[in-house]
């Protein structure tokens, strides 16, 4: 499909992004999942305005302004961003193609690590938390990847090409059937489990499960979506060795027609912030669109 | 504390002129390889071997911060570059199985270990308590 926006992320900052660009008449199409913003799992109480309300609240009404400003949106995870040409395209874990002249960066920060014993001690010895970077390390050896969501899938799938057995480990899947079918013509082995605990030596020798090991020399850990640092860089933005993604005061990233607003351009991460960056981020991609037609 | 100073920069130029078997410091990372690797590491007191492939995002990402600390600590720490991709000699002697990972040496003895990137105060920080 074709869009003059595409905004990755459906928290705050790139709702406000969509409210703002859609009144600009301009087409904007927002990709995401709301579940995954850090405000659905928080109560508000420091905005301005609002003495006490649910972050899921907020969110819903956010999706419903934005949708009556004529902004389409996609409760979906964005697995590839590429430039091509003059145009951004955007693919989901549904294989939807997004088509835009700019984009705004507004899928926040990922914090998940596993918090289980053995992921510090073996990081760099086995546990990894980038299966593109350091796929290549374990040819010929088994690995298990541990995630729900369309970071694990990629990355199970990815593995196949190096590793002699994957293992996929979960929770309880949270993946498109698009994703699954994808995964289920490799060769991985699904593995519903709690992980309990990595061992080894040297370097990682197994994965315990609740009930279960598995005996592997490399862990992936890739919860939630592909990280806001590896979409930046697939459109040459380079984050800082932190994630954060530098922005001028138009919220426009060092690359022309790609906008960043919320968590991913830094501290405070707070509801405040990201709304009043979505609304610079959102004016701004809207304005160059429609100058540059 | 101006004396403290003038101490410091006379050691600094003394340790450039002849604390290093009079070796020429470099501003910016030195590409090694497994052929130069270990005496790369022998040649400066305090090294920092950055280990990348070119294919690793967060590589890209701490590139910036090696090169500015190359400049910002030229005379006191030497860092090199390893393409593991090219290197798997170096990098399997060093177990190395995530990209970046940040070796240093102090006198060609691996003292630290450093996995993912990093940002540059914290990198320096570090060294700095090496030197």
């Amino acid at each position: 499909m074709e869009a003059d926006i595409t905004i990755i992320g459906l928290g705050p900052a790139g709702l406000q992004a969509a409210i703002h660009a859609s009144r600009k008449k301009v087409k904007v199409v927002a990709v995401g999942k709301s579940d995954n913003s850090s405000l659905n799992k928080a109560e508000v109480e420091n905005y301005l305005g609002i003495p006490s309300m649910m972050g899921p609240e907020i969110l819903r009404i956010g999706r419903e302004q934005a949708k009556g400003f004529g902004a389409e949106l996609f409760e979906e995870d964005v697995i590839k961003l590429a430039k091509e040409g003059d145009d951004f395209v955007t693919v989901t874990d549904q294989d939807r193609e997004i088509r835009s002249r700019a984009v705004i960066l507004a899928m926040g920060i990922s914090r998940a690590k596993l918090n289980v014993p053995g992921e510090k001690e073996y990081l760099g010895r086995g546990v990894s938390y980038c299966a593109s970077c350091d796929a290549g390390f374990f040819k010929g050896r088994p690995v298990a990847v541990i995630g729900e969501e369309s970071e694990a899938a990629e990355s199970a799938a990815l593995l196949t090409e190096y590793a002699s057995k994957v293992y996929w480990v979960h929770r309880g899947l949270k993946v498109s059937q698009h994703m699954l079918d994808k995964v289920k013509r490799t060769p991985v082995e699904i593995v519903e489990g709690k992980p309990v605990r990595i061992v080894g030596e040297q370097t990682v020798t197994g994965l315990e499960l609740e009930g279960r090991k598995l005996d592997v020399n490399g862990v992936f850990i890739a919860l939630g979506a592909k990280g806001s640092a590896e979409l930046a860089l697939e459109v040459g933005v380079l984050p800082d060795p932190s994630g954060k993604i530098t922005v001028n005061e138009e919220c426009r990233t060092e690359m022309e027609m790609v906008y960043a607003c919320g968590d991913v351009t830094g501290t405070p991460w707070q509801l405040a912030r990201a709304v009043g960056q979505g609304c610079v981020a959102g004016d701004s991609a809207a304005k160059a669109v429609r100058q540059g037609r | 504390m101006e004396e403290i100073e003038q101490i410091r920069e006379r050691k600094r130029q003394e340790m450039m002129k002849g604390g290093s078997q009079g070796a020429d410091w470099p501003a910016e990372p030195v590409e090694i390889s497994d052929a130069t690797f270990n005496d790369f590491i022998k040649k400066y007191p305090t090294v920092l071997v950055d280990c990348w492939a070119p294919w690793c995002g967060p590589c890209r990402m701490m590139s910036p911060v090696i090169d500015g600390l190359a400049k910002e600590m030229k005379g006191q720490v030497a860092f090199g570059k390893l393409n593991t991709d090219e290197n798997s000699k170096t990098s399997m002697r060093f177990q190395i199985e995530a990209i970046p990972t940040l070796l240093v040496f102090k006198d060609g003895e691996m003292v630290e270990r450093l996995v993912g990137a990093r940002p540059k105060d914290d990198l320096s920080r570090r060294l700095k308590a090496r030197l």
